[in-house]
This record gives structure tokens, sequence and C-alpha cells, in this order.
């Protein structure tokens, strides 16, 4: 065991994956010198040389279509996209090639293509260093879409996103790059599945869904609830597409109760999936409505704002209220 | 670098007299010619639906470079791409059948016109998206398999697209095998390449340090050995575009030509086709008479097998 930061949980995760395969690539913008903006590749380039850690231009277009044809060619690359934000010129490549190109050839042609995405806000950032993108991705069916809550997870989910055969867009809570934990780094017989969810608080009255930076808020709210005598169950998705539905129907229809976090807007977001998925599979179980709790339908505020736009331990209790009040 | 840096103007008298064509050239072409036009039919006699796009005038295009590309070398193409995948195969049943739907289709008739995987050639209906697939393509190609090349093939119209820039950036900066093929045909769809197209394509190949070389005639005979020196020095990791200056002869897809009369005219002015029977009618005529049978055996045997089948858990 050793303490690591989610960030250089990630980057132990990388090297891990490249010394055990030379075909794992690392290509984004900055990510060689710099060790990109969040320092996660730090030291990658030093240590594999330029041929492996690539610094691109600003072209994110380039960097995903480039990487889908030395995917083509047996690589597997994994690509930084250095904010939320900037992962928007690379949608055409994402949704039009990476996530079809297999279908479309019949599976004949695997594109083994990792994007990486810091996501989320509560840096004090600005509007595009601190979006949620998520919905947009599970939306396009033939990506995997999965985010990491700690580093324990992120350094076992990154090397599992990087052995996989599909492409895995890999979002990763920027907020939480700097918490530390343990981290088991002698082996993987230990790891969850990457398209399993994991029970991280167990409890008896409701379900409280979350993922990515919500896991850590939403243990929080379950340990205040604690102190009003109710036991909440907290679910950490990890894998938003697979979702894994039999776990979060078993602990549903258990608690009777489902509360879905998330910090993008609820509108339309990947809580409505969830909702919908809980009312259809645990309608006999529910004693109240699935209620939602994330941002609004703004774009993201400056960062003085920000607080007012995420969701935090107030507004998840209060959700929480709600749900046994009904 | 730059070869040719402006472009020639349309020639206003009939073009010259086209070279006598090697048999299997000569076939390839008329192939090409006498598929997109059953193709045309069948749309029409509701025996196809969905879309597509022929590339009736441009076939000289892949069949001039199809002795310069290798095994070894990839090919992209785009919406516009029978006759890159034919001059590639030879494969008339496989494409028709995956447009079809029917048995023994190229990619069991999920990819249709414009998705078609095969070896080392693959295809995409939206501009400027193989670009960077192919940049990348050459980059694996510079380091593992040197001496050979990705060409992919874009028209006038995809130039408007910033993948394209991101990708030639990225060419020039890593000295990738990359040739682009540009069939410049004066249209994108409706939009004529002057209304939507500023400065040249040269130029804009030029702001890379990329090279650029113009191919005005429509004979392959003319063509090919002007390619070929240029063509081996992509393979040496100098990126290339070379602008095919061309004429559709139909419609964007089916049906949506909104050109005048005169404007189509003009463009069957440059018909390889009726050109070569003009010049050299002893040799086309055989010649064409047995790909047009061979078409129609092609469309008779394929519309007559089973509907294609597969599975997304195969």
């Amino acid at each position: 065991m050793t303490t690591l930061t989610m960030a250089k949980a990630l980057n132990e995760g990388m090297r891990k994956a490249m010394e055990d395969d030379p075909k794992v690539l690392v290509m984004g913008e900055d990510v060689g010198k710099l060790g990109g903006v969040f320092r996660v590749t730090d030291g990658l380039q030093k240590d594999f040389g330029e041929q492996r850690v690539i610094d691109t231009p600003l072209a994110e277009s380039g960097i995903i279509g480039t990487a889908i044809g030395l995917a083509l060619r047996g690589y597997r690359p994994v690509c930084e996209i250095q904010f939320d934000g900037f992962v928007f010129p690379a949608a055409d490549q994402i949704i039009t090639q990476l996530a079809k190109m297999p279908m479309r050839s019949l599976g004949k042609l695997r594109l083994p293509v990792v994007v990486r995405i810091p996501c989320g806000g509560g840096i004090g950032a600005v509007e595009h260093h601190s979006e949620s993108p998520e919905a947009y991705f599970t939306h396009t069916a033939g990506l995997r879409v999965v985010t990491c809550s700690n580093p324990a997870d992120a350094y076992a989910m990154i090397q599992q996103a990087i052995r996989c055969d599909d492409p895995v867009v890999f979002f990763e809570p920027k907020r939480r790059y700097w918490d530390k934990a343990e981290v088991d780094t002698s082996g993987s017989a230990d790891w969850l599945p990457l398209d399993r969810a994991r029970v991280v608080r167990s409890g008896a009255d409701a379900t409280l869904l979350a993922y990515g930076p919500m896991v850590k808020t939403c243990l929080e709210v379950a340990a205040a609830a604690q102190e009003d005598g109710r036991s909440l169950e907290v679910v950490d998705l990890r894998s938003l597409n697979p979702l894994d539905l039999p776990a979060v129907v078993e602990s549903v229809r258990r608690t009777g109760r489902c509360v879905v976090v998330h910090e993008a807007p609820v509108f339309s977001g990947y809580g409505a999936e969830l909702a919908a998925r809980v009312t259809e599979e645990c309608f006999y179980h529910l004693e109240a409505p699935v209620l939602r709790v994330g941002g609004p339908s703004t774009p993201y505020p400056p960062s003085r704002l920000e607080d007012h736009y995420l969701p935090d331990l107030d507004r998840v209790l209060d959700a929480v209220d709600r749900a046994f009040a009904f | 670098m730059t070869e040719t840096l402006t472009p020639a103007p349309a020639p206003a008298t009939r073009p010259a007299r086209l070279s006598r064509l090697a048999d299997d050239d000569l076939a390839l072409l008329l192939l090409i010619r006498h598929f997109e036009r059953e193709l045309l039919r069948l749309y029409g006699a509701g025996e196809l639906n969905g879309t597509t796009h022929t590339c009736l005038g441009q076939e000289h295009v892949p069949v001039a470079l199809r002795p310069l590309l290798g095994p070894g070398d990839f090919v992209f193409s785009n919406h516009r791409g029978h006759g890159h995948y034919l001059a590639r195969f030879g494969d008339a049943h496989g494409l028709l059948a995956e447009i079809m739907g029917r048995e023994g289709a190229v990619c069991a008739g999920v990819g249709g016109s414009q998705h078609l995987h095969r070896d080392r050639y693959l295809s995409t209906g939206v501009q400027g998206e193989s670009l960077p697939v192919a940049a990348g393509v050459a980059l694996h190609l510079r380091r593992t398999e040197p001496g050979a090349l990705a060409c992919v093939y874009i028209g006038d119209g995809t130039w408007g697209e910033g993948a394209v820039y991101e990708a030639l950036n990225l060419a020039a900066l890593w000295d990738l095998p990359l040739l682009v093929v540009v069939e410049n045909n004066g249209i994108a769809q409706s939009t004529p390449t002057g209304a939507q197209l500023a400065g040249t394509v040269a130029g804009r190949a030029a702001a890379f340090g990329i090279g650029h070389h113009l191919v005005a005639s429509a004979d392959v005979n003319e063509i090919r050995p002007a390619l070929e020196p240029l063509v081996a020095r992509v393979r040496r990791g100098r990126p290339m575009v070379v602008e095919f200056r061309v004429h559709r002869l139909g419609p964007h897809s089916k049906g949506d030509d909104t050109r005048p009369p005169e404007a189509v005219r003009a463009a069957r002015e440059h018909d390889w086709y009726a050109r070569y029977a003009h010049d050299h009618p002893d040799h086309f005529q055989p010649l064409d008479a047995r790909a047009r049978a061979l078409v129609e055996d092609v469309v008779a045997e394929v519309s007559a097998r089973p509907p294609s089948r597969w599975s997304p858990c195969a």
C-alpha cells in the first residue's frame, strides 16, 4: 500500500500500462515536457520518450483522429483532452468515428482508444474548465463512459480502460485530483471489473446514486444524515455506460428511496436516465419518486458563483428530506 | 516545394485528343462508369433505397493512381467512393451487395455506400473526418513500415472543414507519408467552389509547406508518370496534395443537380467516356460492350441473392 493523490494514482496507472504494453501511447496538448496542466502525465515523456508521449498541436479533432488511426494499427493511445470544455472540437471524431467504426465494420476494427477528460467544477476555474459533459457521451452508442471517484479506483480503472478493446471516455473529477488515499499497487487481483458499480457505504433507508466528484459529497451527506438517524446507502456508479443496473436496482429495492446526484445540469442529464430506469425496475418498491440533484440549466457560472451551482451537503440533504417526507 | 500555385483555368475549347490506354485501364474506367450508371438506374427503379453519390466523370482519378498504390498503402475514401473501391479491389459484386444489403457484401450491408472497410481501405461520408485518422495511420507507417503511405481522397468542399488543417499541420510537422488527393469538381453539392473556397487549394497547401500538384488532364497515360515521382516522395515522408481538376457529370446524389443545363453540358465536354469513344472507337467499343454486360451480370446475380445477415454480437 502506498499513499497517492488521485492525479498521482492516474500517473502511476498509466506508467504501469506503458511498462506492460509497448503499444500504449500518451498524446495530447502539453502532456510531455509539462506533464499536463494537472501533472497527470508528469515524468512519462522523460521516462518513455517523445515517441510514446507525444506533445500535439492544439487540435482536439486532430488528436482523436490521429489516435484512431494509430489504434487501427494496433496501438493503444491514451489521449488527454486538457479540459472538459475542449472536448467539443473532438466530438466529431469521437461520436462519428470512434464510437461507430467498430460497429460499421462488424467488430473487425477495434479501437482501444482512451479519451481522458478532467471534468467538473470546484477549483475556481472558468466555465470551459468546469463542465460535466458526460451525458453527451453516454448518449452515444459505442462508447464506454467511466469515471473514478478516488485514488484507488483511478489507479485500477485507468489501466482497465487502457486494456479494454473498446473506446473509453474516462472522466477524471479534477477537484479530487489532490485527494489522497491508500492505493494497492501490487496487482490487479482485487480490482472490480470496469463496468461494475460499487456500494461505498451501506445503508437501509435511501440510496444515493453518484459518480465522480459527487461520491465524496454523498459520503459526507450520509455521515451527516446518520446523526439524524437516517441510514443512507451510497452507490458509486463508476461506469456510466454500460450502467451496472443490477447493482442500482438491488440497492433501491432494498432502501425504497433514491436520490441521484451529479454536477451536470439536471435537465436532460444522466440522472434522467437513472430516474427512468429506477422507476421502471423498482416501481413497487419506491416510497417516493426518484429525486435528482444537479446543476441548473445555465452555462457554468463564474468561479465566485460556483458554490451556488454545485450540489453540496445542504442541497443533497434537502432532497433526502423530501424523499422521506413524501 | 509547391509545384503549382495557380490553378489553370478550365479550357474553353474541346480538350485534346486522349492517348490510347492499356486494356486494363480502359476496362476499369468502363467498369466504374457502368457500375455508377446502373446504381442511378436501380435507384430510379426503386430497387435501391437510402442514398448514393456517383463519381461519373471522375473515374480516371483512382484509375490513374491504381498501380502507384501498393497493398501496404492505406486508402481513405469518402462519400463519393465507389470508383476508389473498384480501382482498389475490382470487386463489383461485393460493392453492389453492400449497397443493396445482399449476401456477400463487403461489410455485411452495415456500412453501405459510404462506410466501407476492407483490409487497408476505409471510407466515411463525413467530410474531412478521414484526414486526422489517415495522419495517425501515416504516423504508424512512418515508424514501422517505412515506404508505405496513407492516401486520402477528399473534394473541394472538404476544404471548408477544420479537421483538414489539423491533419495537414500534423502531416507537415511530423513528416508523415500522407497523400491527399483532391477531386476538385468545382461544386460542393450545389455550391460552386468559387462561392465556398477562398484562395486556392494550392495556396492552402503552401501555407503548411506541403507540396501541391495540379492535374487538369483526364488522360491516365499523362497523369500517371507525372505522379510517380511525387508519390515516391510522399513515401519518404513528404506529405503532398495532388489536386485533380475534374468535372462532375451527374447530380451530387440523385436528382439534386441545381446547375443550369449549359454548365452540365460544359462538364460533359470533358467527359473521357465520350472523348475516348470518339478518339479510339475500335478500342472503345468492344471493351465498353464487355463492361456493360459485366455490370448487367453483376446486377442480376447480386439482386437475386438473399438479404445479408449479421449480428451485432457476432
